[in-house]
């Protein structure tokens, strides 16, 4: 990269299901206290970027009324739909390329308004798939889940498994969402089923939430705190329309991943990888997302489950911040791996701080079955 | 014909419609604080300790100052005209209002014209946007003092606030 | 030390009220592949893609994951962005940022609206909807129908644009003849402009003038259509830039600065306290920090081409004025000398403008792509008749509270 640049500064909400908070009071809120985390002021912005899509916030132009609430008045603001880590991506982009060098990214979804399933329909091929009208998000993962268990050999249990892991790890995060400590492998099991294999705790619960980030050059981030995260590589890349690739890999983000370990200069990311951040919304796409970081070999994903590697206490911790399915505010939920991934580095996760953590990746994603990814690698001072 | 389309030159029309359903907005109870003073013929507008600006209706935060406005300010009932337009006289066939003709349910007379302003209130930092009424459209200028027209009876509503009229 | 950055290709559809030979998915690739032809550039060697139009005019959402395999988009970076009505310019600019930062070399931008798709210009989550939540909220509450029935009879878009040109009038002394006078030549160079919309060569003020009065000051004649249509740019770093085109068309300064929300509510409807929605505090910022970057120390000598973004013929004169090529409340008087014709000292809009094209997603994009077309020397029959070293390129979006300026050049300069 031609410039270094960290991450200065975070917040996030309370995640929940239907918050007691207007849209603009949610997001001032988080904007306001990336500001005071960071310990800088709103004049000292450069530039704002924000993500949303008008779909799920019922509004065209969702923006438009959020300008004065993320502290953009009179600043050179964007915005990025769908997930926060496309907009922390271009926020990147525009400190790269030296033309502004303090940035705020903020994302935001409240569920609570519009069910996100129903706007994955509309995301269709309007000739044919709208038209014919079984798809939608879920029915896509359920067909994307059995091909890959059938290819692999996986079985439910492994992805109950891989539910059982975030949702109790988000029982230590007081951010999250759904919070069930003692879950057990059969109670994931035994929950509703919306289009087998899905359930519905393989599933990401529907929230609304929101966060926000402060980006800065290597001259400002070292000014403004003396626990910078560094951003050491990225890739972002779109995967082909759902009926023209192969779903049963998740191509797009392995390419994004290659992209960045290149830049970041990684080259065993099991090894030089302390923690990652994922946006698994679905269980199985944990397991396929292992394989597509390069944390294992191809169909090995279930191994890392069945041994308990990714666990919070394992040899590489995935997801200790409970993922998606410990709360999923739509656009925000890419962006929040961000901040839990920085948090990981800076010591701040409290009750699910993974120890000695130097380098972390960070997941967000897009579409259905992963259709757009966009990895982080992170890295602190020692790094 | 069955299942073939009539042909076009190299697409062919799908028709369908879209009724996307409902949305669940979450609103701010601050308008309840300003009904409540329309009921007693006060505008209440919203004050940034920040900078001192007065906004009406009342509005969350301030942008410049990136601040709740958590305090009130009544202001006067008085204001100028910043700005008008005024439009064509109303004819039956020309506007549809949710789904209604405004004429022919008697709302706007035909022949009519609504004249849409913005006034500054005495003691507000802001435009509220109104309509003025009993008024020689002629006569409308920028600058023109006007006074709220207030319902009979306000029941609480932002009915209440019928629009503005010339002092 | 800034990569210099240039765009080197640009691609358009003939734009009309209709375009129903094609879906949105060949609409934008025709689009993108006339820009790779111009730019003579494979997909191969693209890298990134930065695409945007307003959401849910065409009835899609994220429409880029469906129509990505027409343009080539899978297996690289994909960012959408949208901002309203500045969306074209914010994806341009998007495509500048993309390259500028070293992440990538040569990007594609493209933005499009297919207005034709719906059966109301914008439907479903139309222009209307942008003030829908407040709406919402307002009937909770009681809000008065003869009220509503005022706001419906400006039109919600036009709205806000008519309350702005009052604001002008009364303070800059210029009248509806003005308007007329700007959309009659936003006609008569669109009649020069092959990709045009609303073409109508040798119309005059006269003719606007016979048109109804919708709301005053504003005529039917005065306001831009809907259009379907598409643009695209080819946007590459220095090295390819210099061997792929004759002339690049130079990024040399941009910004975007936002103002609070200009006369209509803010969210829940409250009020807000921007007084004069003709004020454009956002624009002036945003033209004066490009121009710094440019090296651009006086607009109205150095500029030679402006492209504004003028749906209503007012925000010609209101933004060529914050965009600091006039003086205060002095561009109707240009106009009248006839200083921003194609020929005059100053072109504005020779391509004839959103005035008369307005594909929403994409009109800002078209802007900065015949700013670009002037300095290439490709804009054919509206080529302003004189060597154009610099041009800007202007968008306005939301409730005229989003701005985009962006200055090219025929020079990487500073």
């Amino acid at each position: 990269m031609i410039r270094r640049v960290a991450i200065v500064g975070y917040a996030q909400s309370h995640h929940q299901h239907n918050m007691q908070k207007t849209r603009e009071d949610m997001v001032f809120e988080v904007c306001k206290e990336a500001l005071h985390h960071a310990g800088i002021l709103r004049e000292e912005l450069d530039t704002v970027i924000t993500a949303s899509t008008d779909f799920l916030d019922g509004r065209t132009i969702s923006s438009v009324f959020l300008s004065m609430a993320v502290g953009a008045f009179l600043k050179d603001e964007s915005k990025v739909e769908e997930d926060g880590t496309f907009a922390l991506y271009y926020a990147l982009m525009r400190i790269l390329a030296g033309t502004h060098d303090v940035a705020l990214v903020e994302a935001h979804t409240q569920g609570s308004t519009f069910n996100p399933h129903q706007v994955t329909f509309y995301t269709l091929d309007p000739l044919f798939d709208r038209q014919i009208g079984v798809l939608n998000d879920i029915a896509a993962a359920a067909l994307q889940a059995r091909m890959y268990m059938n290819r692999y050999s996986v079985s439910e249990e492994h992805l109950a498994m891989a539910a059982v892991k975030n949702i109790t790890n988000a029982a230590e995060n007081p951010c999250a969402h759904r919070k069930m400590p003692d879950v057990s492998v059969e109670e994931v099991m035994s929950s509703k089923v919306f289009y087998d294999p899905i359930r519905e705790l393989m599933m990401s619960p529907i929230s609304d939430g929101a966060c926000a980030l402060i980006l800065a050059s290597e001259e400002r981030a070292k000014e403004i705190t003396d626990k910078p995260v560094w951003i050491e590589g990225v890739g972002s890349c779109q995967d082909a329309y759902l009926r023209d690739r192969n779903i049963q890999n998740l191509d797009s983000l392995q390419m994004a991943a290659r992209t960045a370990y290149k830049m970041a200069g990684v080259k065993e990311p099991f090894s030089e990888l302390d923690v990652a951040e994922v946006s698994e919304k679905f269980a199985h796409e944990e397991l396929m997302i292992y394989e597509a970081l390069g944390l294992c070999q191809e169909g090995q994903g279930k191994n890392l489950i069945e041994r308990g590697t990714t666990r919070r206490d394992g040899e590489m911790p995935v997801n200790p911040s409970g993922g998606a399915l410990g709360a999923d505010p739509v656009c925000a939920t890419g962006l929040i791996r961000v901040i839990e991934a920085a948090k990981q580095i800076r010591g701040e996760a409290g009750g699910y701080q993974v120890p000695d953590v130097r380098r972390a990746l960070a997941h967000g994603q897009f579409g259905i079955c992963a259709q757009k990814n966009a990895i982080f690698i992170l890295g602190g001072n020692g790094s | 014909m069955g299942y073939v389309k009539e042909e076009r030159p190299t697409t062919i029309s799908v028709e369908g419609t879209w009724n996307i359903g409902s949305y669940h907005y979450k609103g701010s109870k601050l308008m309840e604080e300003y009904v409540k003073g329309l009921k007693q013929k006060k505008l209440i507008g919203s004050f940034c300790p920040g900078c001192g600006k007065v906004i009406v209706p009342p509005r969350n935060l301030c942008g410049r100052c990136h601040r709740i406005m958590d305090r009130r300010k009544i202001v006067s009932n008085r204001g100028t005209i910043t700005c008008f337009i005024v439009t064509p006289p109303m004819e039956k066939g020309k506007l549809k209002v949710l789904g209604m003709d405004p004429v022919e349910t008697g709302l706007i007379k035909e022949g009519e014209v609504v004249i849409p302003v913005f006034v500054k209130f005495d003691g507000s930092d802001s435009n509220t946007d109104t309509i003025l009424l009993n008024v020689d459209p002629k006569a409308v200028h920028i600058g023109m003092r006007v006074k709220v027209l207030w319902a009979k009876e306000p029941q609480g509503a932002l009915s209440d606030f019928e629009g503005v009229e010339p002092v | 030390m800034r990569r210099n950055v240039a765009i080197i290709g640009c691609g358009q559809t003939k734009h009309t009220s209709k375009r129903r030979d094609v879906n949105i998915a060949e609409m934008v690739s025709e689009a993108v592949y006339n820009a790779l032809e111009d730019a003579q550039v494979s997909l191969r060697e693209v890298d990134a893609f930065v695409v945007g139009n307003m959401q849910g005019f065409g009835g899609i959402a994220q429409p880029e994951q469906w129509l990505g395999d027409s343009i080539g988009a899978p297996g690289k970076s994909v960012i959408r962005i949208a901002t309203g009505g500045t969306t074209g310019g914010s994806v341009g600019q998007g495509a500048y940022y993309t390259v500028a930062s070293g992440l990538h070399d040569v990007a594609v931008a493209v933005a499009w609206e297919k207005h034709s798709d719906s059966r109301e210009a914008g439907a479903t989550t139309g222009l209307l909807h942008v003030g829908l939540g407040n709406f919402f909220h307002a009937a909770s509450y009681g809000l008065s129908l003869k009220n509503l029935v005022a706001t419906s009879a400006v039109g919600a878009a036009a709205g806000v644009a008519v309350f702005q040109a009052v604001f002008y009038m009364h303070r800059s002394g210029c009248s509806i003849e003005h308007f007329d006078m700007v959309a009659a030549k936003a006609r008569r160079n669109a009649a020069k402009n092959k990709y045009a919309h609303l073409q109508w060569p040798g119309c005059t003020p006269e003719d606007i003038a016979r048109t109804e009065i919708i709301a005053y000051p504003f005529r039917y004649g005065h306001i831009c259509p809907a259009s379907d249509g598409a643009s695209a740019i080819v946007v590459a770093e220095e090295n390819l830039a210099r061997k792929k085109a004759r002339q690049p068309a130079w990024f040399k300064g941009l910004a975007a600065f936002s103002d609070e929300e200009n006369s209509l509510q803010s969210e829940n409807f409250g009020g807000v306290g921007v007084l004069d929605p003709s004020e454009q505090k956002g624009c002036w910022m945003s033209a004066t920090k490009a121009y710094k970057m440019a090296g651009i120390k006086d607009p109205q000598k150095e500029i030679d081409v402006a492209e504004v973004y003028q749906p209503f013929p007012s925000q010609e004169l209101i933004f060529a004025e914050r965009l600091g090529l006039f003086d205060e409340g002095t561009a109707w008087m240009a106009l009248e000398k006839g200083e921003t014709d194609i020929d005059g000292r100053m072109p504005l809009d020779p391509s004839g403008g959103v005035n008369a094209t307005n594909a929403i997603g994409s009109t800002a994009l078209q802007r900065i792509l015949e700013c670009a077309l002037q300095i290439m020397g490709k804009a054919e029959e509206h080529q302003v008749p004189r060597k154009v070293s610099n041009a800007v390129a202007h968008g306005w979006g939301g409730v005229t509270n989003y701005i985009t300026v962006t200055v090219l050049g025929d020079s990487p300069g500073r």
